[in-house]
């Protein structure tokens, strides 16, 4: 076939600081096609996203709308050429109506006193049209969105994505925060897109929507194009080992973990309001703990909820070293031994404008105080210790963390913990945003640590991350353990004990 | 039909200037280069103006102005704001005179002023931290309560304070250098200790640069800055008394129009407005600059209503830098 693709993005290259995320990457889209982009954390799929709509500027590639080169600078720029971004979080103005929703970007006008207004009953008129297109024209475009049910919302977004003649659609996990009824509904919208000719791209962990919806699927891995797949010719198996990729084993330590030890942490019957139930593990000290769970799994709660960060009412018995421990602060986990290392590390993590030295010492100052006066030594002596041990990359202690990489300034984080009376490390997706090469040290060295006497707790919505490391596993899903597993457990099996992967 | 890019930036002035701004030693070098270019513009034109006398003067006249931005600096930095420390000034003076009145001894009034401050200083903690409201609403707030009941006290008259035993505290010289001035000097050096050098420094600075993940590490980040509340309260206090005791009379909304200058001067000094970074040497300077442009244009026999003018159009620039550094950095 000859016929010009609606989308063609070829050779794209980006990098960050000199670490490539995206290297010579393809993306094509014919009219009306469905294209589901795959991909685990870190794959370069949000980075594709971000240069499709004029977020990010590429470094290298061309990219092409019906035929026509196109250079996005900003994203206004990329609307314009009808390339609409339905991101994960609804972004509805609640206060407005659907109608003055649906036409935010482009509001009718009309004249009179002399000035132009608001033409409201334009609004409804052509907001009840776009509805219509969806199979909604049932809705009220006069009451404020606020009132709307969530799938609601999504359908008010699409509307509004489709007002100004979308050519492309890009949904990103657009079901995260819809029931199953609800997702066969976006599903249905879906369909009828495509008879209008609208190209879709499609982004979700679920694989049962994938197969659901899509036409194609593209698949990225570490920034590169690792597979293309016609939809009803494939299966979820291969889909899978093109995620997952086969060169993943030399990322984890090899050597045998030491023998565990005593118990650290006994959690039985754990429970947050509303977030977690009956959750019941252990953890030995020289033993990594592996808990996987998808996003809303309460994988993002139960590491924080166990070290003191959570103030929701807990429920259950928790006993580290033996002894009762009901954290409510992150200051009672820390004084019972316990080190926490948050998933957003710019969020939640680093404090950028202090130096990887003072960085190091924070969680622990009161130790590098001598008197009144924190002994800059003591601290200096401390961080280098641990920036030669975890093989930071830094000019040195002294240096801003800002300025360092995410898998530098991740070390940092880990090495906060790195001292006397901490025996236990709970690590919140602890390779999120961390190139390759600092994985597989971060990897080693935790290795090493439980060698050290430390117990590890990993919690992480990347399977390939759980399945390597672990020496025992567990998987989350809606709140509760659904599987466990010993050492060796394979992504896939992994992946297919979350329930959703199961019915499907 | 490929599309030719090219990413190169030739390094621009424009460039070389926000890398300028991004280096951490930037704002202070600035400002020492801007004071003393202030200087010798001010020397040439005035022949009244480059002496001992008159760059004491300054001092004496910037005193508890500086004290006040000295303690609004690490606040500003750990992520708060106080609007109510000049009123609190106001209050202070007042309550002085009314107390002696009673009769009182002087120096339980100032106690008891300073600990009425202490307290208006938690509240504006408590307020802000444990209610999560919006510090400028809070001390807005306050600022507006506590001015509103020092004119309730005086019926809104100047009252007078001319007691024995106390004006030296703004009048006397210690070694030819006046009392109000060594004092601010003491009270800048004092937070540079703490702020550089102590545990209770570095929480300011990881409270303001990251509450969350300060938070997350276990540091006490409300309390940081609770405290950090009743020093700049104190120091109102403080400045109070000092202009009190300077002007012989205490008026209920005495030092109420040098907010401006406070808050102008911690920004200007390089502090920002998003919290995590700033020194109190670039608040001193900031403060001897805006006191050497009122002392200089006065000589000059510039209108003090232009001085208004002046100290705007200088808050304004510096709100722009602070914003441009941001964007250098990177935020």
């Amino acid at each position: 076939m000859s016929s010009i693709p609606r989308l063609s993005m070829r050779g794209i290259g980006k990098s960050f600081g000199g670490v490539p995320v995206l290297s010579n990457v393809e993306l094509t889209l014919e009219a009306g096609e469905v294209v589901a982009l795959l991909g685990s954390n870190g794959a370069g799929k949000s980075t594709l996203v971000k240069i499709l709509t004029g977020l990010y500027s590429r470094d290298a590639g061309t990219v092409e709308v019906d035929g026509e080169a196109v250079l996005f600078g900003k994203p206004a720029d990329a609307i314009a050429a009808g390339v609409k971004l339905l991101p994960q979080e609804i972004s509805v103005m609640p206060d407005l109506s659907v109608g003055e929703n649906i036409l935010l970007g482009d509001l009718p006008m009309k004249p009179g006193f002399g000035f132009k207004q608001v033409d409201y009953k334009t609004i409804h008129i052509r907001a009840t049209e776009l509805l219509a297109q969806l199979g909604f024209e049932a809705l009220d475009t006069h009451q404020d969105v606020k009132r709307l049910s969530v799938a609601e919302q999504r359908i008010v977004e699409i509307a509004r994505a489709i007002a100004g003649q979308a050519r492309i659609l890009i949904m990103d996990e657009p079901t995260a925060a819809l029931t199953e009824q609800e997702a066969e509904l976006l599903f249905a919208i879906i369909r009828r897109l495509k008879q209008q000719k609208v190209s879709v791209v499609y982004i979700s962990h679920y694989m049962s929507e994938v197969f659901e919806i899509s036409d194609r699927i593209v698949v990225l891995r570490d920034g590169r194009n690792a597979g293309d797949f016609v939809t009803r010719d494939t299966n979820k198996a291969e889909v899978l080992a093109a995620m997952l990729g086969a060169t993943a084993g030399d990322l984890y330590p090899t050597e045998p973990p030491p023998p565990p030890g005593t118990d650290v942490l006994k959690v039985e019957g754990f429970g947050v309001r509303g977030k977690l139930a009956d959750v019941s593990f252990t953890v030995r000290s020289g033993e990594i703990l592996g808990i996987f769970g998808l996003v809303g799994s309460g994988v993002e709660v139960l590491g924080r909820a166990l070290y003191g960060a959570v103030h929701s009412e807990r429920s259950g018995q928790v006993t580290l070293d033996g002894r009762p421990y009901r954290p409510s602060t992150p200051q009672h986990g820390k004084e019972a031994g316990i080190g926490f290392v948050a998933a957003e590390r710019k969020k939640e993590g680093i404090i950028a404008d202090l130096t990887v030295r003072e960085n190091i010492a924070l969680p622990f100052q009161n130790r590098f105080t001598r008197g009144l006066f924190v002994s800059t030594e003591a601290e200096t002596g401390h961080a280098q210790n641990w920036i030669r041990y975890l093989g930071i990359r830094t000019r040195g202690p002294e240096q801003k963390l800002r300025t360092l990489s995410g898998g530098n300034q991740q070390k940092v984080c880990l090495a906060r913990w790195l001292v006397e009376g901490v025996k236990l490390l709970i690590l919140e997706e602890p390779t999120r945003g961390v190139d390759i090469g600092a994985r597989r040290e971060i990897y080693g060295k935790l290795r090493e640590l439980t060698a050290k006497g430390f117990a590890v707790v990993i919690l992480s919505s990347d399977v390939e991350e759980v399945a390597g490391i672990s020496d025992r596993s567990l998987v989350l899903d809606r709140g509760r353990v659904v599987e466990q597993f010993p050492r060796g457990v394979t992504p896939a099996a992994l992946m297919a004990a979350t329930a959703e992967t199961q019915t499907a | 039909m490929a599309t030719t890019e090219t990413t190169v930036v030739a390094p621009s002035l424009k460039r070389r200037f926000m890398e300028l701004l991004a280096k951490p030693w930037s704002g202070v070098a600035m400002l020492l280069v801007f004071y003393l270019i202030l200087i010798a513009v001010f020397s040439i034109l005035s022949p009244f103006f480059f002496n001992t006398r008159n760059m004491l003067q300054i001092g004496l006249n910037v005193a508890y102005i500086g004290l006040m931005a000295a303690a609004g600096t690490p606040l500003i930095i750990a992520g708060g704001l106080d609007l109510s420390v000049a009123a609190i000034a106001g209050l202070t003076g007042v309550m002085i005179s009314l107390l002696v009145g009673l009769g009182v001894p002087v120096w339980v009034a100032v106690g008891l002023a300073l600990a009425l401050a202490a307290a208006i200083g938690v509240a504006n903690g408590l307020f802000t931290t444990r209610l999560k409201l919006n510090p400028l609403i809070t001390t807005l707030g306050m600022m507006s309560i506590v001015s509103g009941i020092a004119l309730v006290l005086t019926g809104g008259l100047t009252r007078p304070l001319m007691i024995p035993g106390f004006n030296w505290i703004g009048s006397e010289r210690l070694f030819s250098i006046p009392i109000p001035l060594i004092i601010m000097v003491v009270t800048f050096f004092a937070l540079w200790l703490v702020m550089t050098k102590t545990k209770f420094g570095r929480f300011i600075y990881a409270a303001g640069g990251n509450a969350e993940a300060s938070r997350l590490i276990g540091i006490p980040v409300e309390r940081t800055v609770i405290v950090l509340y009743v020093i700049s309260a104190l120091a109102g206090a403080v400045a109070g008394t000092i202009l009190g005791a300077m002007l012989g009379a205490a008026g209920p909304n005495a030092a109420g129009s040098q907010l401006l200058t406070v808050i102008a001067a911690i920004i200007l000094g390089g502090t920002s407005l998003n919290g995590g970074r700033g020194s109190v040497w670039g608040t001193l300077l900031a403060v001897l600059i805006l006191g050497t442009l009122n002392n200089g244009l006065t000589l000059l026999n510039v209108s003090s209503f232009w001085q208004d003018v002046t100290r705007g159009v200088v808050l304004m620039l510096a709100v722009s830098l602070d914003q441009l550094r941001n964007r250098a950095l990177g935020e």
